[in-house]
Parts: C-alpha cells; sequence; structure tokens
C-alpha cells in the first residue's frame, strides 16, 4: 500500500503549530530554519511531516526530505509544489541554495549551477540558459581598452561621494561600467535611484550606466545586503554574489578592475570590501583575477559623506547640512519627496 | 499568437516533463530542450515540440523543457497547456490541440 502524501503551504508569520515540525526536519539534515523565508512547503504522511522546501521570494532555500523517505521520488513532488507555488506568486526565474554534495539531487529539480564556495555552497538557477543570455547581453556593450573598471552602486540616495568614486575611477580606467542595484528594498526606489546616478554621471564620457539584475547584488545572490539594518542576517553569502561578478559578469565585459569606496562606517559593506578582495584577488577560480581598488571617500568638513549619513540628515529634516554632501538632482528629489513631510525615517529601510 | 507572460506546467516527475514558457525577447521562437534521455530521443523531442508549437501557430515565445522520458502525447499535452497559459488564451481552438 501506498501512504497518502498531502503536500501544503505554510506561512511562517502565521507561527503556525508545524514550525516546531519544520525546525526539526531541517536540524535533522543539518540546516537551520532562516528567518527570511515566506511560505513552505510540507509533505505530512501517516500525520507526520516528511518534507519541506522555503521559499524567500525568488530564492528557495531550507529543503529537507525525512531519511527514511529518500529515494521514493518524494522529493521530484516537492521539487514540483515549490515551482508551482513559486509561480501561483509571479516567480518564475528562481535561484536555490544547496550544499555542494547536494548538487546532483537539484538537477533533478531542473536547478543548474552558476557558481560554488567550495565545501561550503552553491548557487543554482532553474535555467539552463539565462546567465548564459544575460552574459550575451553584456557582451554587445564590451568596450576596448586595457583598463576597464567596474562599479556596482546601490546609491541610496546618490551622493557627491558616489560622484567622487565614479569620476575617479574613470579618469584611471580606459572604460568604466557602472551598475545600480536593482533590487527596491531600499528607502529610495530604484527609479529614483537609477534616475539620479544617470544625472549624476552624464558628464563622463567613457562610461556605460547598466541597469542591476538578480545577478548582481540582488536578495538572491547576496540576501544579507538588505538585511543590515535589522542585523538579523542568517547568511550573508557575499562570496556567491562576488563569484557571480568574477566568473560571468566581469568576463563578459571585460572588467579588469572594481572600485570602491572605503567603508568607515557600516560593518556589513566594509566587510563586503574585505571579501571583494579574497573572491575577487586571492580565492583560486578558474577566472582571472579582477584587481580591488578601494578609493579613500571624498570628505566635507572632516567627515566622510556617506548615503546613511544622508539619510541620518534626512530623517531630522535637516536640509541645510545635506546640502554640501549631494548633487543638486539628488537635493531637489529629497526636497520634493521630504521636505514637506514631518517624517520619521528611523527604522525606515535604509539599505 | 505570442507568448506574452512566463506559465509553467507539467511536474518533475518520472515520465513527465516541466514545460516553461516566456515571452522572447528577440521576438522569435526559441526552444531549449534538456532530457535525461536526449541522446536516444533527442531529436524524436525537438520534433514533436515543434509541431506543436506549429500547430498553435505561436510566432514568439522561449520555450523551456526540463524532460524526465516523457512519452509523445505528454510532451504535447505538456507544451500546448504552457503555452496556452503563456499566450493568455481564453477561447480554445479544439482542432489545434488534436
Amino acid at each position: 500500500m501506498t501512504a497518502k502524501n498531502d503536500f501544503y503551504e505554510v506561512q511562517p508569520k502565521d507561527a503556525p503549530p508545524e514550525m516546531e515540525e519544520i525546525r526539526n526536519l531541517l536540524a535533522n539534515n543539518d540546516l537551520r530554519l532562516d528567518a527570511q523565508i515566506q511560505v513552505f512547503v510540507v509533505c505530512r504522511r501517516n500525520g507526520r511531516l516528511v518534507a519541506c522546501a522555503g521559499l524567500d521570494h525568488q530564492t528557495i532555500k531550507c529543503v529537507a526530505v525525512a531519511q527514511q523517505l529518500r529515494g521514493e521520488s518524494l522529493s521530484l513532488t516537492l521539487g514540483t509544489e515549490v515551482v508551482k507555488l513559486a509561480a501561483r506568486r509571479g516567480q518564475f526565474h528562481l535561484f536555490l541554495y544547496s550544499a555542494p554534495h547536494n548538487l546532483p539531487f537539484f538537477r533533478g529539480w531542473g536547478f543548474y549551477p552558476l557558481v560554488e564556495v567550495p565545501q561550503l555552497v552553491v548557487l543554482m538557477e532553474n535555467s539552463p540558459i539565462a546567465m548564459e543570455e544575460y552574459c550575451e547581453q553584456l557582451r554587445e556593450q564590451r568596450r576596448p581598452g586595457r583598463t576597464i573598471g567596474g562599479i556596482v552602486l546601490n546609491a541610496n540616495p546618490f551622493t557627491l561621494g558616489h560622484r567622487y568614486l565614479v569620476e575617479k575611477a574613470a579618469r584611471a580606467c580606459d572604460w568604466l561600467h557602472v551598475f545600480v542595484v536593482k533590487e527596491d528594498a531600499s528607502l529610495f526606489s530604484y527609479e529614483d535611484r537609477f534616475a539620479l546616478v544617470a544625472a549624476g554621471v552624464q558628464h563622463i564620457d567613457n562610461l556605460t550606466l547598466h541597469p542591476g539584475s538578480d545577478y548582481i547584488i540582488s536578495r538572491a545572490t547576496f540576501p544579507g545586503y538588505f538585511l543590515k539594518d535589522t542585523a538579523i542576517i542568517d547568511h550573508s553569502w557575499a562570496a556567491i554574489d562576488l563569484l557571480l561578478f568574477r566568473e560571468y559578469i566581469a568576463p563578459a565585459l571585460g572588467i579588469t578592475h572594481r572600485y570602491v569606496g572605503t567603508e568607515p562606517f557600516d560593518p556589513v559593506t566594509s566587510s563586503y570590501n574585505a571579501d571583494m578582495k579574497r573572491w575577487l584577488q586571492q580565492a583560486p577560480s578558474s577566472s582571472a583575477i579582477v584587481t580591488v581598488v578601494e578609493v579613500p571617500r571624498l570628505s566635507v568638513g572632516g567627515a566622510a559623506i556617506s548615503a546613511s549619513a544622508v539619510r541620518a540628515l534626512l530623517a531630522l529634516g535637516d536640509f541645510e547640512a545635506l546640502k554640501p554632501l549631494v548633487p543638486p538632482p539628488t537635493l531637489r528629489l529629497l526636497q520634493a519627496k521630504f521636505a514637506d513631510r514631518k517624517h520619521n525615517l528611523i527604522g525606515a529601510r535604509t539599505a | 499568437m505570442k507568448v506574452i507572460k512566463e506559465a509553467i506546467s507539467g511536474t518533475l516527475e518520472s515520465s513527465d516533463l516541466l514545460v516553461k514558457v516566456a515571452p522572447s525577447e528577440k521576438g522569435a521562437i526559441e526552444i531549449v530542450i534538456k532530457s535525461k534521455v536526449i541522446k536516444q530521443f533527442g531529436k524524436q523531442i525537438r520534433r514533436v515540440v515543434t509541431q506543436t508549437i506549429e500547430q498553435l501557430s505561436v510566432t514568439a515565445g522561449s520555450v523551456v523543457i526540463e524532460d524526465k522520458g516523457a512519452l509523445d502525447c505528454v510532451i504535447r499535452a505538456r507544451v500546448q497547456t504552457a503555452i496556452l497559459r503563456g499566450c493568455g488564451s481564453e477561447e480554445l481552438e479544439w482542432e489545434k490541440l488534436s
């Protein structure tokens, strides 16, 4: 007789009774419950919770199948259920984190490996062609030169510090590629951030401004980046994000140098800069080294300019103090959006 | 008819297939087939997929298939379902589905 498998959804925010069972199942598989998971698919058989898979936006995490039930193709049903759940939530391009030794298992789910941190974790996506198509688009934007720079900005919002970094990099390079983080998890929308960067770099001739993508500091490739204010970081996985840059994006555009501002304030960004040197320059990889150049931050009146300082002044409504820190288009946007509001921004997402 | 939105059909289980369709950026038909039995039946699978798409008069769309050894009739049914979902078709032309 075959036992009946009952698949259903569980939302951690409702604190359902299943959470304890999920936690136990994960613990039995050396996994920890990830606090970012929005919804789980679970499988119950004869009253027991025997399998689960979690979904955080477009990323699948915390997948476990009870030991005794392996080899029954239960996992393929689980995979189908989670892919369908994602589709119902409007997510078709999916990522998945797995221990490297489980990679063959997730190949059966239609996921393909992108990058691996040896012995630790591998990032997979559910398409055999998406990354290649993305790189193909990037290759069309290649520019000739010996020194090709790359900068990734969140620019939340764009400051004179960002402009200084971009100008400095552009002078040192034959061509500079600038990416704006696409994830809408910051105080300022992607649209606003992108427009302010575009306005702030238009005077530079040897520069291409690129839209962000799922592959550059996104919730999928670098979840920790968007959690830095909540201080609940399960995994920052900066290595994953940096390896994607080194193994796909940099080769597609011929990027030889990655520019970044020094980070005196924010611990997540500061450790990101250290990780950058490790994963772009030192770690063994089949791809060429990308040299990391840290540019000391521009200071005004003895204090380094940072977007977080700008947001802090904005929270106080101190527009006079903001003026020397941001270019005119940013100041106009800040005034338009915030001047007439007694807006308490403390506690707002400030990634 | 063109694929205008992302859609899926099928499952990952043995003897079935998962079909994903999406709008094509190049405005053409793009087919990618991954199969456990690509060496034995790759050509035949591609023939069935191409025929099914042509019969539905689809002119643009990306079709990615994860096949687990499905029979031709299953492949046809799953591809039809994914395409019709992705094209947002309300009315079915049954003669094109035979």
